[in-house]
């Protein structure tokens, strides 16, 4: 730490450069796809099925299994990626940071239940407890938003739960304490302003790893559902005719890996700039 | 340190007991229970109600709950409806495959990311810490399913290396059994080298930055000796805690792999349980997965607790 130290205090890095950078262009296209796509993503025209990228000059990444024009279908699968990454994260976030604040504070029975709860929900590995959730909600934008805002929710749940028991001994907490402040005033006066530079950096890696949740389940079939574009659902579309037709595995992968890219680096220049002085480590 | 272990075990047993509930209570909330899953949504009233007393369905779900717990105590897990066969038959069917794929993805991740990540950390900033990094972000970007899909084309189709979805059990033989393991496990083992690299890489360097790093140097001693023999032995530490944790993410993603290459493992076993609602089977596999990794990382912590000398002493102190 001490050799990077000198090269710490730049104002901008690459990583969030490029994270942001990425995110924009993924913006740009959903609010593009609002107002403008170059044919109607859900439309079928059997005639014009499987035409190979630049094989028609109006279809530029070709048309897949039923015709359908595979940059509409990406633009309108952006929305989905964004919709579905954003509110799942933003609802796992709050109930995560409610929890683990409400269990640091208490420091009773409640608090330890709710932190043994979310112990169990993190040991579930991977999408195993999405997909037990999707079965419950159903399949489809509401479903995947639900399963995977609960995927999110131990993360922050035990980020803040160990934030707030480390601050615990802070002069200022004591001193806020010592005049009587409420436990629910110091909780949204004190710690959240001081846990914001964490909680928006794991907000940033969070909606990487909702996408990332999201599409599979898309792939898996148990996400989003056709007609409605994903670009998981795609690949999952494309399955039956790749090996004939390749072309159609490429450009919705490449669009899943640029925008978690997008979002992983965002948070993580994020993280490097604001708590500079780490520069190049992580 | 007794007292540690103790504790370790203790919050393990509470996790698979939390995790049981959830699993239990979650499913139990899915629309249309067993009995109107094996009638049919036409069946008259009356059979529901008959079919639902036989199998028990109609009592309090607190007792139905412990009855299920107290069967997964005794290695019962129940019986599937879409198979009509025992849930811990069907698993140990599948398990060889999933248990092949998940070791030997793992094996691979780990001796790619040990060296890449600490060659990268003593050649901090050069090309190849670059090309490290790189390979940490893009690697926890790319989506399994994906990278799959793309080995299929290009060593399946185009180069015609490996078998497209054809599983070889290790009856066949170990070079055909791993042979037709070698897509799937390094499609697997892609997404884990982002994050292991990551915390060898980190740890590397947090080890080379401590003083008596600088004190070996002073005392004159060769930089291999220093990396081989003091920094890697600690810098080794945190990544297998990370390993651990890694193999839960492995676990989740088997069901991806084995669905693209169309493996016949656990994961496929899942799909098809959650595809077909078969809730007991579906609460007997996840049950499994769950409580396999959590084992795994009791044992992964009590190793590094054996490991580290600081933890060793810490906790003889309490």
């Amino acid at each position: 730490m001490k050799k990077s130290m000198n090269k710490s205090r730049k104002k901008w890095n690459v990583s969030l450069a490029i994270g942001t950078v990425l995110i924009l262009a993924v913006v740009i296209v959903c609010i593009v796809s609002f107002i403008y796509m170059p044919h109607d993503p859900i439309e079928m025209n059997t005639t014009l099925n499987f035409l190979r990228p630049g094989a028609n000059e109006s279809y530029i990444l070709g048309t897949d299994n039923f015709g359908r024009d595979i940059l509409s279908r990406i633009m309108m699968g952006s929305r989905t990626v964004l919709l579905v990454g954003v509110v799942s994260t933003a609802f796992g976030a709050v109930i995560g940071i409610i929890l683990g604040g409400f269990a640091a504070m208490g420091k009773n029975i409640v608090s330890s239940i709710i932190m043994r709860f979310v112990d169990g929900m993190m040991a579930f590995p991977g999408i195993l407890l999405a997909m037990m959730l999707v079965l419950v909600v159903g399949r489809g934008e509401k479903g995947s938003i639900v399963a995977i805002a609960m995927f999110i929710v131990p993360t922050f749940a035990r980020l803040v739960y160990s934030m707030v028991l480390d601050t615990e001994s802070m002069l200022f907490v004591k001193a806020a304490k010592s005049y009587g402040i409420t436990k629910r005033r110091l909780f949204k006066k004190h710690y959240i302003p001081l846990m914001a530079t964490r909680l928006i950096t794991q907000f940033s890696s969070s909606i990487a790893h909702a996408i990332m949740v999201e599409t599979s389940l898309s792939f898996l079939g148990l996400g989003i559902q056709a007609p409605n574009a994903s670009w998981g659902l795609m690949l999952n579309e494309s399955r039956k005719y790749f090996l004939t037709y390749p072309y159609l595995a490429v450009a919705p992968g490449i669009a899943i890996v640029l925008t978690v890219l997008g979002f992983n680096l965002f948070g993580d220049g994020l993280n490097e700039l604001l708590e500079n002085g780490k520069g190049g480590k992580r | 340190m007794q007292n540690y272990i103790i504790k370790r075990i203790w919050s393990a047993l509470v996790v698979i007991f939390v995790v049981s509930f959830i699993t239990y209570f979650v499913l139990m909330l899915i629309p249309g229970d067993a009995a109107q899953l094996i009638l049919g949504t036409d069946a008259s009233p009356d059979k529901l109600a008959e079919l639902r007393n036989a199998m028990g369905l109609d009592r309090p779900w607190i007792v139905q709950y412990l009855e299920w717990l107290g069967g997964l105590l005794r290695l019962d897990f129940g019986k599937s409806y879409l198979y009509g066969t025992s849930v811990l038959g069907l698993i140990i069917d599948r398990l060889p495959v999933t248990a092949s794929v998940a070791v030997l993805s793992i094996l691979i991740a780990m001796v790619v990311s040990i060296l890449l990540g600490t060659v990268s950390a003593i050649k901090r900033n050069t090309a190849i810490d670059y090309f490290s990094r790189s390979v940490m972000q893009i690697g926890s970007a790319i989506p399994t399913f994906w990278i799959g899909m793309l080995f299929i084309i290009f060593f399946g189709l185009k180069l015609k290396w490996f078998p497209i979805s054809d599983y070889s059990p290790l009856s066949d033989g170990l070079f055909v059994h791993l042979r037709s393991l070698t897509m799937p496990c390094t499609v697997l083992a892609i997404g884990e080298i982002g994050m292991m690299l990551r915390s060898i890489r980190t740890s590397m360097i947090d080890t080379l930055d401590q003083d008596y790093m600088d004190m070996a140097r002073v005392k004159g001693l060769k930089n291999k000796t220093i990396y081989f023999k003091y920094a890697i032995r600690s810098a080794m530490i945190a990544p297998i805690n990370v390993i651990g944790m890694q193999f839960a993410k492995l676990m989740g993603g088997t069901v991806v792999v084995e669905s693209v290459f169309s493996l016949p493992g656990l994961g496929r076993l899942l799909l098809i349980a959650v595809e077909q609602r078969d809730v007991v089977l579906l609460q007997g596999i996840v049950m499994f997965i769950t409580a396999v990794v959590v084992f795994t990382s009791l044992v992964v912590d009590l190793i590094v607790m054996l490991l580290n000398p600081k933890i060793r002493i810490r906790t003889r102190g309490e």
